[in-house]
């Protein structure tokens, strides 16, 4: 095992190599890649929420290709219907009879892009699938790929014309990642590096194996007793936020329980604790520790907590209110 | 000889303390309700070679039979003579005495830490570790004294003719000294201006453990007990050595000005290590946290 706080040990097929290889062609935006090799490892699925243009797209699209996976993009829109997504059947005259055509989400990475532009029914579709990872289509069930990761995308700049998530929808992903601007440094990089090409392939550095066994060991990583109990205290500090104060941008103190309509699930639990073993086996270790739930639990509550309107009203920002609630627990 | 003995009273309190509290390692938190948690002793001013107890009491409402998670501190400035506890429960809950009787070796003041106990609310659910008081002694000559005993009198009268024999020529010899000086003084030119004095640093009070002598302790505790809950312990004090507080992680640790050292955040890593490993692999992770100590302490 390496040194803790060491910097990973970088082998040819290792999480951080996959990450390494991403990071060749997307500029920045570390944390999406984090987030979604994390998405991966704990099978789950990831809502990144960012203005167009900040290569979301090409980073789901560079995942897939980095495992030799299948990639395909739903572009969702209001007149989008749920056989869109999973497939339908279709006859086929020369054979007589119906043939089922299986739909894009038949993929190994599905990026669903604005997901908040279709209606509710093919939401469901999709988040149905996402859950049991398996559709059916007449009378036939179909398994989906393993692995099977849906990136779903929102605009948090356009919302004419979009349906908000539910509630209940929104819990079924493993984590929220924000998207943000590049530095401009990081934006001078761009420049160069896409001055040539629109992309720059991503070579094939690990199979949908690797994946598997990854996960494997993701699952594996051990997590002591002290660090469920400082999990629970977290998620259960999202239900009961009284007392925790913090200060707005008009420079007034707030109490963050006045912020929260509702906290997390118990669904919030589990993200944590799988995410936090997830990050201590792409940092290389076998236990997790109180930094890797702290790390994620930014990831694994913001959209899990339902913030109300005195949010806007009082300046304050949801990542600053979680930010408090996170601190407000003490680590072991 | 002495720090001899604070180390094998430390190993004693930790061996106590696993005995106790069945080790921390083994993680199941009871729920307790717990309303009162009291560290003491028996006597004000204890006094030095003389034995004296400390005592800790909880009351917990709920009836049990044990009060498992419950961490003494670190006596190391203190001789472990013996334990006894005592659990009585009745209709208003459960009372636990547990009574320490040690002997101090020194004089002047010696800082107890807070004792604590680690359980599951019954109010809430959640876990949490209360502390109890911590306190301070002021241990003062007591058998060793050399004015105490059965001819106290006696010796107090001829000890008193001394010092005020001794006192008395002092005096005498700086009079004599200080008309010699004056009736010889130069005339004086003025002196340069000179920045004022720097105020005297602060006595340093006896009983206070340099940060060697605190890792040397932490490295007497793990080698005696091997198990998770002296590593959870020696990693607290370690934080609180260095100035971290309660509640910070270990990244934010490692941003401390004195976590900057390699060997410190070498130790800081393993015992984190050693907190939270798998039961497998914690015997690796004590070595680890041992060799570190060692390599501070070399």
């Amino acid at each position: 095992m390496r040194q803790l706080g060491s910097d990973p040990i970088v082998t040819e097929k290792s999480p951080a190599y996959l990450v390494n290889a991403l990071a060749q062609t997307i500029v920045g935006q570390r944390e999406v890649l984090d987030g979604l090799l994390l998405a991966l490892l704990c099978n789950g699925h990831v809502l990144l929420e960012g203005p167009p243009g900040l290569a979301k797209t090409l980073a789901c699209r560079s995942l897939a290709a980095a495992l030799e996976g299948e990639f395909k993009r739903i572009q969702f829109t209001p007149d989008l219907l749920p056989s869109d997504i999973v497939g339908t059947r279709v006859f086929d005259q020369r054979e007589g009879a119906f043939a089922t055509v299986l739909g894009p989400i038949f993929a190994n990475v599905v990026l669903a892009d604005e997901i908040n532009r279709a209606p509710a029914k093919v939401q469901s579709a999709l988040l149905e699938a996402m859950q049991e990872r398996q559709v059916t289509i007449g009378p036939q069930t179909h398994s989906l790929p393993d692995p099977f990761v849906v990136m779903a995308t929102m605009n948090p700049l356009d919302s004419e014309g979009t349906y908000a998530l539910p509630v209940a929808q929104m819990d079924r992903f493993l984590m929220k990642v924000n998207v943000g601007y590049p530095s401009p440094a990081e934006e001078l990089q761009i420049l160069d590096r896409f001055a040539v090409a629109d992309t720059q392939p991503v070579r094939a550095v690990a199979s949908l194996d690797d994946v598997k066994r990854w996960r494997a060991g993701a699952h594996a990583v051990h997590i002591d007793e002290k660090l469920k109990h400082y999990i629970v205290d977290l998620v259960a500090r999202t239900r009961g936020a009284r007392g925790i104060s913090l200060r707005s941008d008009r420079g007034h103190a707030v109490d963050a329980g006045d912020l929260i309509d509702y906290g997390a699930s118990p669904r919030a639990t589990l993200a944590l604790a799988n995410l936090a073993r997830a990050r201590a086996f792409m940092d290389g270790r076998d236990f997790a520790l109180p930094d890797d739930v702290r790390a994620v639990a930014p990831h694994a509550l913001r959209h899990r907590i339902g913030f109300n309107y005195r949010i806007t009203t009082e300046a304050v920002t949801p990542e600053r209110a979680i930010e408090a609630l996170v601190a407000d627990v003490a680590a072991p | 000889m002495i720090r001899g003995w604070f180390a094998i009273a430390a190993a004693l309190a930790m061996v106590s303390v696993a005995f106790v509290s069945g080790g921390i390692g083994a993680q199941t938190l009871a729920r307790l309700t717990v309303d009162s948690f009291i560290l003491s002793t028996d006597t004000a001013t204890p006094k030095l070679e003389i034995p004296f107890h400390l005592i800790v009491r909880v009351h917990v409402r709920e009836r049990v039979d044990s009060i498992d998670n419950l961490v003494l501190p670190i006596l190391a400035e203190l001789e472990l003579r013996g334990d006894q506890r005592v659990i009585r429960s009745s209709p208003s809950g459960t009372d636990y005495t547990e009574t320490i009787t040690v002997v101090a070796h020194h004089t002047g003041n010696i800082a107890i830490a807070p004792a604590t106990l680690q359980a599951i609310d019954a109010r809430d659910g959640r876990a949490k570790q209360y502390s109890s008081n911590g306190l301070t002694i002021t241990v003062a000559g007591g058998a060793l004294d050399p004015l105490a005993g059965a001819e106290g009198v006696a010796r107090r009268v001829w000890h008193w003719a001394v010092t005020i024999a001794i006192w008395g020529g002092g005096i005498i010899v700086v009079v004599a000294l200080a008309a010699l000086i004056f009736h010889h003084r130069p005339v004086r030119v003025p002196a340069p201006a000179q920045s004022p004095e720097p105020p005297a640093q602060p006595a340093l009070p006896v009983s206070q453990r340099t940060r060697r002598d605190q890792l040397s302790d932490a490295l007497t505790v793990l080698r005696a007990e091997r198990n998770r809950g002296s590593a959870v312990r020696v990693r607290a004090a370690v934080w609180r050595m260095i100035g971290a507080s309660e509640g910070e992680t270990l990244a934010d640790v490692l941003q401390r000005p004195d976590a900057t050292d390699p060997r410190m955040s070498a130790l800081l890593r393993s015992l984190e290590r050693a907190a939270f490993t798998y039961d497998d692999d914690l015997a690796p992770a004590i070595d680890d946290a041992c060799a570190s100590l060692e390599a501070i302490l070399s």
